[in-house]
């Protein structure tokens, strides 16, 4: 900081650049000009809402998806404006957690929160959100259960190939305390950080008479409401930028959960071709129009493994921004699978958005899996050891083949296709 | 007492998966076959739990209410309170007796009570619901039916609901059965071998993993369940007892294993890129034994071996 002064005053100022490198921590160069997150201030001052960054590589503004090793693998975090849409694993036990980390992250950065859900209560899905990590000690305490874990392992099998301990398991950006915390899956987030949080709630049990009649609209009934919810609240509260706030501005993070289920009165799950099999895609279109014109962002949770109809599904990717697939190893053949034990299942990261970028920010590591420990939720790159017995069936080669397709350019035609090539 | 009673518990959790079922509650999917019904299951588990002192509503679609009162004693027969969706489904007789709103609005008459025991209603059944109602309705209902307990929001506390549905797997596709399943927090799966039948029971705790256990079982004419242990389980098919496995590393040239001393001196090796202190101590001495080193050489035909050095000639 004390260089940057001295230059700063040696240069006069016209070093504007300069002079706003004090207030970020992040780079020292400073774009001129209209700002990607479109602020109506004079000059060119950033934007500081608490909880967000502008990314390094595009200066869009971003927010913490509430688990670090996530945000490294989105290239920082979530943009401001877009959606995350995460598929649901099969029985539904680790996309609940994700969820709750984003919610939970809000609560601690003092976003605004609204959560949409067919299925339970938003009042008790708040209750159930995991506690952070905020002082040091528990970082340490994490870094140590990390290291523990890691070290009996590492000294007994590195003794030759010793460079390869000091490969990081995945790699962590600078976390620091203003964006992204640990979450500890064990305990529940203090009453008094929920009370002093503002939050909207829609339940749809709630909003709509359970009377059968339907109209008959492109839409079902549910999204429609939701969707006026929605839009009430990012009118209400000046989300869009309408009137210019005296006071902070903040960040409206949406939750919606299980989006698609027969719960929403949607029968993308329950029929090839239904009659309304366009809803989700014009729900999801509307909602991605309401976020870009407001400084929200949203995660939504899909049960795509029901959806019979498999069109819809790739129309859904296409009409998201982030799209992140959960496939857990329950009741599968993997979950006996030795080269997956130390793991609860594998996370496919299926589409990285192009925002004002020709190309997008995707990591060098396709091949990630991750795991509920009792306390927290890692991802790490899955390292497959090599088999050393006779024993090992042919249909994990398989398994390995198909992995191997995914590791980039590098590996060339020998690991196209499904046969694994022996020499 | 404690320790037996727990021991207990855990044999009876063991074993009784399948008497537990209505006492998790929640929505319970019976799925069964052609080959194997699950009516008769069904009417098992509605008996016990009529003699466990529950409310038990009966949504008689499929088959008449003579046809599935058969079999029971007439105390449990008091018990039941069946609503006949048989005879008239479509209301055209259009008697006082008759329930506004078809099955489902009998289902929300059925929560809308005042008393806070438990409650058992049994869906006879489900495909006959999912034929004449639309799927996404029927979902919300039963969620709505099935989840009344946790509604905080009453004045009195409502007791456990258990919904029994009678799902025919062949009659549907993957579409409304996967959506069934995802809701439900039971399913049992009727199946079998050679006579006697089985069920898969998959439990679905929320945010807990699900566990499964297959229970063999048949049932009594009077509707009582017996539980079993299942067929002789057979000899694993591809261990042939007349080979014994052969094990590689016998008759081995080389050694593969290690003794406890072999491995104590190769765990104590320092491998070559490991600096201690004695690796340095020995480079930086000076080696004592450089005096004992000899170059032999043997010259060839063609070698020169004139001394002197061929620059010498060059003036520079």
């Amino acid at each position: 900081m004390a260089a940057v002064a001295t230059c700063g005053s040696g240069a006069g100022t016209t070093g504007s650049a300069v002079a706003t490198a004090s207030k970020s921590n992040v780079t020292s160069f400073q774009r001129r000009g209209p700002r990607a997150s479109g602020t109506n201030d004079s000059g060119p001052r950033l934007v500081s809402i608490a909880g967000t960054r502008p990314s390094v590589r595009n200066g869009q503004l971003l927010v913490s998806t509430g688990l670090p090793a996530l945000d490294q693998l989105l290239g920082g975090g979530l943009a401001i404006g877009t959606v995350l849409l995460i598929e649901e694993d099969k029985y539904n036990i680790y996309s609940p957690l994700l969820f709750k980390c984003f919610l939970a992250e809000g609560i601690v950065n003092g976003h605004t929160l609204l959560v949409a859900s067919a299925k339970e209560d938003p009042a008790n899905i708040l209750q159930e959100l995991p506690a952070p990590l905020l002082d040091d000690n528990s970082k340490k305490e994490f870094d140590e259960d990390v290291y523990n874990h890691k070290t009996p392992e590492s000294n007994i099998k590195m003794k030759i190939a010793w460079r390869y301990q000091l490969l990081p398991k995945m790699e962590i950006g600078p976390v620091s305390s203003r964006f992204g915390h640990y979450y500890d899956a064990s305990k529940r987030i203090p009453q008094e950080l929920i009370e002093a949080s503002n939050w909207h709630g829609f339940f749809l049990p709630e909003k709509i008479s359970s009377t059968l009649k339907v109209e008959p609209c492109s839409l079902t009934p549910g999204y429609i409401k939701l969707l006026q919810f929605i839009q009430n609240i990012i009118y209400e509260e000046r989300f869009d930028g309408s009137n210019p706030q005296k006071k902070q501005r903040n960040v409206l993070r949406i939750g919606i959960q299980n989006l698609g289920s027969p719960l929403w009165g949607d029968d993308i799950c329950c029929a090839e071709n239904g009659s309304n099999s366009h809803s989700l895609t014009k729900f999801l279109y509307v909602l991605r129009g309401l976020l870009r014109t407001s400084l929200s962002a949203c995660i939504i949770t899909m049960p795509t493994h029901l959806i019979q109809n498999k069109a819809i599904i790739a129309r859904i990717t296409n009409l998201s921004d982030t799209v992140i697939g959960l496939e857990s190893f329950i009741g599968s053949e993997r979950e006996t699978n030795p080269l997956y034990k130390d793991y609860h299942g594998l996370i496919h990261i299926r589409q990285i958005p192009r925002l004002n970028n020709l190309i997008c920010d995707e990591s060098d590591v396709k091949d990630l899996a991750f795991k509920l420990k009792r306390k927290l939720f890692t991802i790490e790159r899955l390292h497959l050891p090599p088999d050393l017995s006779d024993t090992v069936s042919r249909s994990s080669k398989q398994d390995l083949a198909e992995s191997t397709k995914r590791l980039g350019p590098g590996c060339g035609m020998m690991a196209g296709g499904k046969k694994h090539l022996d020499f | 007492v404690t320790l037996s009673e727990g021991a207990r518990a855990g044999i009876g959790r063991e074993l009784g998966m399948l008497d537990s079922l209505l006492s998790f509650g929640g929505l319970v999917l019976l799925r069964d076959s052609v080959e194997w019904e699950g009516r008769s299951l069904l009417k098992a588990l509605v008996k016990k739990s009529a003699l466990c002192g529950e409310q038990v509503h009966i949504l008689g679609c499929e088959v008449s209410e003579e046809e599935f009162r058969e079999g029971f004693d007439s105390d449990i027969n008091n018990r039941l309170v069946y609503h006949d969706f048989f005879r008239d489904p479509l209301n055209w007789s259009k008697t006082e007796e008759a329930l506004p709103g078809g099955p489902l609005g009998a289902l929300r008459a059925i929560c809308k009570r005042t008393d806070p025991g438990p409650i058992t209603i049994a869906l006879d059944s489900l495909s006959w619901l999912l034929l004449h109602l639309p799927c996404t309705t029927l979902c919300q209902a039963l969620h709505a039916v099935s989840h009344q307990d946790s509604c905080p929001g009453d004045s009195f506390p409502v007791g456990k609901v258990s919904v029994l549905g009678l799902l025919h797997e062949e009659l549907h596709g993957p579409g409304p059965v996967g959506a069934l399943s995802s809701l439900a927090q039971t399913e049992v799966t009727l199946g079998g071998t050679k006579g006697q039948a089985s069920a898969h029971i998959l439990c679905r705790r929320p945010r807990q993993r699900p566990t499964d256990q297959t229970q063999w079982f048949s049932i009594f004419p009077d509707f009582s369940l017996d539980l079993q242990e299942g067929p002789s389980v057979e000899s694993q098919p591809y261990s042939d007892p007349h080979i014994p496995p052969v094990d590689p590393t016998t008759h081995l040239t080389f050694n593969l294993h290690l003794s406890k001393k072999e491995r104590e001196a190769k765990d104590s090796l320092i491998l070559p890129f490991q600096f201690s202190s004695e690796k340095q101590q020995a480079l930086l001495r000076p080696r004592p034994g450089q005096a004992t080193s000899h170059i032999f050489y043997e010259p060839d035909a063609y070698d020169d071996l004139d001394q002197e050095d061929p620059d010498d000639d060059l003036d520079i």
